[in-house]
């Protein structure tokens, strides 16, 4: 029992000791968290002919470095995680507004055109928590384009599956599902999604794959329409890669965007999905250190098993006097 | 039928012990990747968010991350200290009390994942025929504070810190870090990445070896001591908070053989002694988990009850308790079935 009681005390305590000797440290890696944000957003290098668009006629949208597909950032607008808003940031697409679909599909404003300010458009922290679904759309002639990803809001929402379903564009790349909270997309895991139009799923439809890392990849969809994106390993050493913000605890962080098109009555449509993804699951681990600790606390508690002269003679006396309660109780 | 199907509380309470183990670990593979933000987002009992299967997840990572993002930051800017800021610490709350107001901490004795997995090793233990170490009325007392310093440093003190920016920002979940049931839970998933110790910086590492570390000792532990984790759980504190409130309660008589009895302490795989001793509010202890294996084994009728708003749900009685101790002695050693090693036998020096 000395064990026990010793080995909690000490685990109780000594993240104090360590915390109080880690404080600076912690207010220099916030900074640099902070820089790291910042350092992420590149200029722009033109090249396609969407690019080309950019920003010429209406709407607002900035370029993307790593991709010509359009794309939707999302930046917290609020102090820390628990911000109030959200300034939504269309790049390689040129839009009037953006479109925010509540989780909550019963709610009559749940679906919302944001307008545009200088910064991008502003979206105030929903009623309802959980995965909200965005989508920016440009229509020129006979070309249409869509930009879409997903966004959570902390706080307990509705199951975001019905909105994520309802056709909201004739061109859609749908998460199958979409990572919930404390989960995220991360290096050498598979993600489904779902490739439709006008609701009908795609078979054997070419998707493009580019992450914010430099991978390129070209992904083809099964007979239901779904693709796997078995998400790329291709974060490099510390240096130059940003985190996922102020909530990120130091995780490193890149951008990744899926994007197809399809051809009919005369109109291009170009949709594009977009997202976030982190290194493997087991970067920055050790399963054998993880194990060895495992190990030694293994060994610590093998004393416990251990049968001793003097328990063996408590134990038999105290089975006996169970058995005498019992017998006295049915006398 | 009923009484054919669950003999006994404790083969009723096993199996919803398992039926929880279930939904707490693989909930969300049964009813949906988003079941997790439609439950409670704040269960009192341990069940993992690093668990991508779990169907809910236990309110002590909210409390950190509340105290670590909202009322910690907002504490540095003292004007921002609004209702804003504190009403979603208070709807956590109330969501985890709406939950907690009907079952009290059963929670912890029958929905528990972790209390779960070490009752299974716990049996196993019995098969194995290894001791049982149990404390005694002179040292269960030094244990016991235990619990209350894990919640007010690991679950609300290095949060609340970490958000002011007076310790590391890594400090923000240390419980998390810490807790058993995050390496078990997802283990059962076959899921290795928690049992992998973050090797980012020393804090990572100190936190993550002191988790593998308990971890081990716990699996290993719960051989021969009963819940040894539960002992020190920062989520039977809290729950202790609360469970004067909740109509579900654990109501003892005073009787005159109590003194010479002592069955029911035997029973109680919290080694409350108190349930032996005393009467009233004071039998009802802040240890108690309410599996109500006191009330099986107590031998005379109606002194110990589990009462919901009065009403007794299950209560004392001599003839179930002569049937109880055929089965099973109440230290959890079973009757007449085979134990696979040497006989179980009882150290009784703590």
């Amino acid at each position: 029992m000395r064990n026990i009681l010793l080995g909690a005390m000490v685990m109780a305590v000594s993240p104090l000791v360590f915390a109080a000797a880690s404080a600076p440290a912690a207010t220099q890696a916030q900074q640099d968290r902070a820089a790291g944000e910042h350092a992420g957003h590149t200029m722009p290098v033109l090249g396609s002919e969407a690019q080309g668009r950019v920003g010429k006629e209406r709407g607002m949208s900035r370029p993307t470095a790593w991709t010509s597909f359009p794309i939707l950032k999302a930046k917290m607008s609020g102090e820390g995680r628990e911000g109030r808003s959200i300034t939504l940031v269309p790049q390689g697409i040129v839009a009037n507004s953006i479109v925010a679909y509540s989780n909550d599909i019963k709610d009559a404003s749940g679906q919302r055109q944001l307008p545009f300010d200088m910064a991008g458009a502003k979206l105030d922290k929903p009623a309802s928590g959980g995965l909200h679904w965005l989508a920016a759309r440009e229509e020129q002639g006979d070309e249409v384009r869509v930009a879409s990803t997903v966004y959570y809001f902390s706080n307990p929402g509705k199951n975001p599956t019905a909105i994520f379903m309802q056709q909201k564009h004739e061109l859609e790349i749908i998460p199958q599902p979409f990572p919930r909270e404390h989960s995220r997309y991360r290096a050498n895991e598979d993600w489904k999604f779902l490739v439709r139009f006008n609701s009908k799923p795609q078979a054997n439809h070419k998707v493009s794959l580019e992450t914010g890392n430099g991978t390129k990849a070209e992904l083809v969809s099964d007979a239901q329409g779904i693709i796997t994106m078995h998400v790329p390993d291709d974060f490099k050493s510390e240096s130059g890669q940003k985190t996922a913000g102020e909530h990120s605890h130091g995780r490193r962080s890149s951008d990744f965007v899926l994007a197809t098109e399809y051809r009919e009555g005369g109109k291009n449509y170009l949709t594009a999905f977009n997202g976030s993804y982190g290194p493997g699951a087991f970067d920055q681990r050790s399963l054998a250190m993880g194990l060895g600790f495992t190990l030694l606390g293994m060994a610590g508690a093998v004393p416990l098993l251990r049968q001793r002269k003097s328990a063996k003679q408590a134990g038999d006396a105290m089975q006996s006097s169970v058995a005498e309660t019992a017998n006295n109780k049915d006398a | 039928m009923l009484k054919t199907i669950f003999p006994t509380l404790t083969r009723f309470r096993f199996t919803i012990q398992l039926i929880m183990l279930f939904v707490t670990v693989y909930g969300g593979a049964l009813l949906g990747t988003y079941m997790v933000d439609r439950i409670s987002q704040a269960l009192p009992s341990l069940a993992c968010a690093f668990d991508k299967q779990t169907g809910d997840h236990c309110i002590l990572i909210v409390n950190q991350h509340q105290l670590h993002h909202r009322i910690g930051e907002a504490l540095v800017k003292a004007q921002e200290i609004t209702y804003k800021v504190f009403i979603p610490t208070l709807i956590s709350v109330g969501t985890f009390f709406a939950l907690f107001f009907f079952l009290n901490k059963a929670f912890c004795g029958w929905v528990c994942p972790m209390g779960t997995v070490q009752e299974v090793i716990y049996r196993i233990g019995r098969r194995l025929g290894r001791p049982l170490h149990r404390f005694e009325p002179g040292n269960v007392g030094r244990v016991r504070p235990v619990k209350w310093l894990m919640l007010l440093v690991l679950v609300l003190g290095l949060p609340l810190l970490a958000g002011m920016g007076t310790v590391s920002n890594e400090l923000g979940d240390p419980y998390c870090q810490v807790c058993p049931s995050r390496i078990a839970t997802t283990l059962l998933t076959a899921d290795t990445e928690q049992i992998a110790l973050r090797t980012g910086t020393g804090i990572n590492m100190f936190l993550g070896a002191l988790g593998n570390t308990l971890f081990g000792f716990i699996i290993i532990a719960a051989l021969a001591v009963r819940l040894p984790f539960c002992r020190i759980c920062p989520l039977l504190s809290w729950n202790a908070l609360f469970q004067r409130l909740s109509p579900m309660q654990l109501v003892k008589k005073q009787h005159d053989k109590c003194a010479k009895c002592g069955v029911c302490e035997k029973a109680c795989p919290m080694d409350i002694h108190e349930i032996g001793q005393e009467y009233g509010k004071k039998a009802f202890h802040e240890d108690c988990t309410l599996c109500g294996r006191c009330v099986e084994y107590c031998p005379d009728d109606d002194v110990i009850q589990i009462k919901f708003f009065g009403i007794p749900l299950f209560k004392s009685s001599r003839e179930y308790y002569k049937n109880r101790v055929k089965l099973e002695t109440p230290e959890g050693l079973p009757k007449n079935k085979v134990i696979w090693l040497a006989p179980a036998k009882e150290n009784r020096n703590g």
